[in-house]
């Protein structure tokens, strides 16, 4: 194997694969990429054995030679950019070492055979759908810090993506809150759901730009597909039942409020300061017109904030962990914020004034 | 298939002894009980070749009439209890009327004695051959009491014969009886002879000092050292004995006595209870040392569980166990750096081989009740409050001064940790105090000050609880699941609130807002096993310590942050204030001293 290349060309793709290197591994193998050359193309292959990323590169002249090889992935990555913009870079092999030359600087890195290194096993696609990078990642984006974090309930350490002919959906939750993000139209075709886990969803995330161009998600019965520009990324899908999330949507909440979100947001995170720091607790009081939180620490020192909200009843107290609150008003992009709840041991529904296309359920503290 | 046939009584004995009489040491507990029963004032035995060949056991007790005797070492025959209810109050240490006709039957015994009250003129001398039926009675000449021989145990049971140990180790196993029961029955006098030599001389222990002195000779000098009186009453049960410090932790529990009205028993109560108060004192893995006599009316437990009773029945477990827990975690909590170095000084008489006249607990109780009447935690505090506020007319001494400001100071003005002098490496304060030299590890003793705070304040802070929006569905056991439905509230009260949705299936609805990010799982099921095994949880309270902890251990001076002598002195001072400060979170020491005499013999001084 032998080719050269230049460092900018080869920045990005190599970044972005080794993302999906853990660093602390029991299989050598794993924190080496799989550098392959056949011609002028060029494929880079990173995994975990849970998440595959492989980037592909049109080399602007043919390799001398091609050939297969697994570099290690951290070192290679440091290199490269630690390299000048623009540096011109020669990578061959001597013997079972690895050659990097670039003008005046030249490394030598330990190599394992490519035989070594494991592929995921596909499996075959039962459905594909096309749709906007950007559609894919406000999806993500709007729900993916609701998942939970290493849970025994393993179901719940990743993002259920819903597939129906009226819609496309994801959903997640940590069993304290649930976030749910719901884009119209669906694909016309069967409904399918499946659990991407949290790595993967990270991973995936970082692929997808802001733009419009096009992302080809292929949903098997074990392993999502995703082709993103010169990239296919495949993670393992969690296998469980995600719970039935329709059940503890509240519906029916009888007491609406809706405030200026920036407002309020900047109002939870002052009141956070002096919440206590294990629980986050925060007390909020909806009386006519007027959201009022609440905070106190064990050392005795208080918050107290008022915003106007646009709210007629009786005044209503409850607690809530304030961390979720935060979460949540901060991904939420519209200019006002509809808070709805029945009573105090109820969960609360927030969202846009007018809907939108995400909705929010935060459970309350008891205090 | 054979005839049913009822068994000779030779056989049953000899069954029955299977269960009591497994060594010499067997014999030694059941003969010493038995003298103590009789009320005793002075015991000796007579041991040769580990017990093997002989056992002979001499009190100066009661005595049994020579009418009697004969009916003593039959089965069933006992004169310490007379009816069931007797049974359910046992005062004595034996009862069941065993002890005497097993060992008959599997060695060659004699028994004489003469009774205190009786009108014989002389002892009567009964010589049983393995046989209760093949007795020989004849007058003897006995003062007041009985001795019990024992002659070549087990010589006509082989198989027993060949489990023996050696000479040594059965006749450690015979002191260790002994020793044991001598904790438990300070004012009697034991004598230990082997092969005819004197091992053993225990004079009886009238006063404190003296008793300590004997548990020093059972449990090392070392422990007593480290040694804390526990000394609590209440509800009827009574807590006396010592606890070690934390810091002094074996790798094995195997030095854990724990007495019940006067008999050693061993019990996964009191071991709970007793670990659950060293909980986040003592280092991961390493086991507390006590030696503790608990005292309660004979009817609220049950002795008759076990034929040679290493067990017991409490009647009300929870009560025994919160007691015993209550009791040792607030001996623990006000185990002060002061007390450590009290026990520092008395270390030279511990030593001795003659209790000082004295009573170094006596005047360690004295003087800590002089300050106040009632000796509280506040007393304390406010003592130490004056302390604190002393050092500032001296305005922390510079190092350099250090000497000279101490010497004005006399030494009952100074602080049990003394003024800090300097620090070491950023990581170790050096302080000098009345004894020596003090070393203390800042971050340790920091991060212990901190986490006791943390815990004040969520004591005064109160429960609150996180609802679960998708609850969490848990396949219990029946019992586990009829337990949680029974201990609803006190669950709630702990902020876990559980229903039960079938007969092996709970749902967990709100969990304690500090633990939603944890393991709820794990917890619940932790909980609901120490409810049925133990009616009682600190699960709760543990998951939420542990993650103080972390907190404190976040939160605390870490080391090479460098720190001017009022910090220093100020971190001293509420050390002396803080609750469990002699270890940090994690059971390490945060503090050792070095005594003027332990630095003199370094540099060979004063010889």
């Amino acid at each position: 194997m032998k080719f050269s290349v230049s460092r900018d060309l080869l920045l990005r793709p190599l970044q972005l694969v080794t993302g999906v290197v853990e660093r602390r591994q029991t299989l050598p193998v794993l924190s080496n990429l799989l550098v392959s050359v056949d011609g002028r193309e060029l494929t880079l292959t990173g995994t975990d054995l849970e998440v595959q990323l492989v980037a592909r590169v049109e080399l602007p002249e043919p390799a001398e030679a091609g050939g297969e090889i697994t570099l290690p992935a951290r070192k290679l990555v440091d290199i490269w950019r630690a390299l000048p913009d623009n540096a011109k870079v020669n990578i061959g092999l001597d013997d079972q070492r690895a050659i990097l030359k670039s003008g005046a600087s030249r490394f030598q890195l330990a190599t394992l055979p490519a035989a070594e290194f494991p592929g995921i096993d596909e499996g075959a696609g039962e459905l594909e759908i096309t749709l906007g990078q950007n559609q894919l990642r406000h999806l993500i984006d709007r729900t993916a810090f609701s998942m939970a974090q290493q849970d025994v309930r393993y179901f719940l350490n990743g993002m259920l993506l819903e597939v129906t002919p009226e819609h496309l959906r994801s959903v997640a939750t940590d069993g304290h809150r649930l976030a749910m993000c719901t884009l119209t139209p669906g694909t016309g075709a069967e409904k399918k759901q499946v659990i991407v886990p949290r790595k993967g969803v990270t991973e995936l995330s970082r692929l997808l730009s802001e733009g419009d161009e096009q992302v080809t998600l292929s949903l098997g019965s074990n392993h999502l597909k995703a082709e993103v520009g010169g990239y296919s990324f495949v993670t393992k899908l969690v296998d469980g039942r995600f719970p039935d999330y329709e059940k503890v949507i509240p519906r029916g909440g009888t007491r609406e409020s809706v405030g200026d979100r920036q407002q309020l947001r900047e109002a939870f995170s002052r009141a956070a300061i002096l919440s206590n720091e294990k629980y986050r607790g925060v007390r909020i009081i909806l009386s006519e017109g007027l959201l009022t939180v609440q905070a106190n620490n064990p050392e005795q020192e208080e918050a107290e904030e008022a915003v106007p909200v646009a709210f007629a009843g009786e005044t209503l107290e409850m607690g809530f962990n304030v961390s979720y609150l935060q979460d949540v008003l901060g991904v939420l992009e519209s200019e006002q914020v509809r808070i709805t709840v029945s009573d105090a041991n109820s969960s609360a529904l927030i969202e846009e004034p007018g809907g939108g296309d995400a909705l929010y359920v935060v459970m309350p503290m008891r205090l | 298939m054979s005839k049913i046939q009822l068994l000779s009584p030779q056989l049953a004995n000899q069954i029955a002894a299977g269960e009591v009489v497994e060594r010499p040491a067997s014999v030694v507990k059941e003969l010493l009980e038995n003298a103590l029963d009789a009320g005793a004032g002075r015991i000796e035995v007579d041991l040769e070749h580990g017990g093997a060949r002989l056992i002979r056991v001499r009190d100066d007790g009661s005595g049994i009439a020579g009418d009697e005797l004969k009916l003593a070492v039959s089965r069933h025959a006992t004169s310490k209890i007379r009816s069931l209810e007797d049974l359910e109050a046992v005062a004595s240490l034996g009862f069941r009327g065993e002890a005497l006709a097993s060992i008959c039957s599997v060695s060659r015994a004699s028994v004489i004695s003469r009774s205190r009250d009786g009108t014989d003129a002389s002892g009567w001398c009964l010589e049983v051959n393995g046989h209760a039926e093949d007795v020989v009675l004849a007058p003897a000449a006995h003062p007041v009491g009985t001795t019990v021989e024992v002659r070549d145990l087990f010589f006509n049971t082989p198989a027993r014969r060949k489990f023996l140990r050696t000479e040594r180790t059965e006749l450690e196993r015979c002191e260790d009886v002994l020793r044991r029961l001598a904790l438990a029955h300070p004012e009697v006098v034991f004598e230990l002879r082997h092969n005819a030599r004197v091992l053993k001389s225990l004079p009886a222990a009238n006063d404190l000092a003296a008793v300590e002195q004997r548990v020093a000779g059972v449990c090392g000098a070392a422990f007593m050292e480290h040694a804390l009186r526990v000394e609590v009453d209440g509800e009827g049960l009574g807590l006396r004995g010592w606890v070690a410090a934390p810091t002094f932790s074996r790798a094995q529990a195997d030095l854990q006595l724990f007495f019940v009205n006067g008999r050693v028993i061993r019990d996964r109560l009191v071991a709970h209870a007793v670990r659950q108060a060293y909980q986040d004192v003592l280092y991961h893995g390493r086991h507390p040392a006590f030696v503790l006599f608990l005292e309660l009316p004979a009817e609220q437990v049950d002795v008759n569980v076990h034929p040679t009773k290493h067990e017991v029945r409490f009647r009300d477990q929870r009560a025994i166990h919160g007691f015993l827990f209550a009791a040792l975690r607030q001996a623990l909590a006000e185990m002060r750096p002061e007390d450590r170095l009290e026990r520092i000084r008395e270390v030279p008489s511990t030593a001795g081989p003659v209790a000082p006249t004295q009573s170094g607990f006596a005047l360690r109780f004295a003087s800590r009740q002089a300050p106040g009447s009632a000796a509280s935690v506040r007393d304390h505090l406010a003592r130490y409050g004056e302390l604190g506020r002393e050092p500032s007319a001296h305005a922390a001494p510079e190092a350099g001064q250090v000497g000279a400001s101490l010497a004005e100071a006399s030494d009952t003005t100074l602080p049990p940790l003394g003024y800090a002098l300097a620090q070491l490496h950023g990581v170790y304060i050096l302080a000098q105090n009345a004894d020596g030299l003090v070393l203390v590890d800042m971050h340790a003793a920091h991060e212990r000050i901190t986490y006791e705070r943390m815990k004040q304040a969520r004591e005064a802070d109160g429960i609150r609880s996180q609802r679960l929006l998708v609850p969490l569905s848990l396949a219990v056991s029946e019992r586990e699941a009829s337990r949680a439905d029974a201990e609803r509230e006190a669950l709630a009260e702990l902020g876990l609130v559980v229903e039960r949705l079938g007969p092996e299936t709970l749902v967990v609805r709100e969990v304690p807002a500090a633990l939603a990010e944890s393991d709820v799982e794990g917890l619940v099921r932790d909980v609901l096993a120490d409810l049925v095994e133990f009616g009682t949880t600190g699960r709760v309270r543990e998951a939420e310590d542990a993650l103080l902890s972390t907190m404190a251990c976040h939160g605390s001076v870490r080391a090479n942050r460098q720190l001017t002598h009022a910090e220093m002195n100020a971190l001293l001072r509420d050390m002396e204030a803080t609750e469990r400060s002699g270890q940090c979170n994690h059971g390490r020491p945060t503090w050792a001293v070095q005594t003027l005499a332990e630095l003199d013999r370094l540099f060979l001084r004063g010889r």
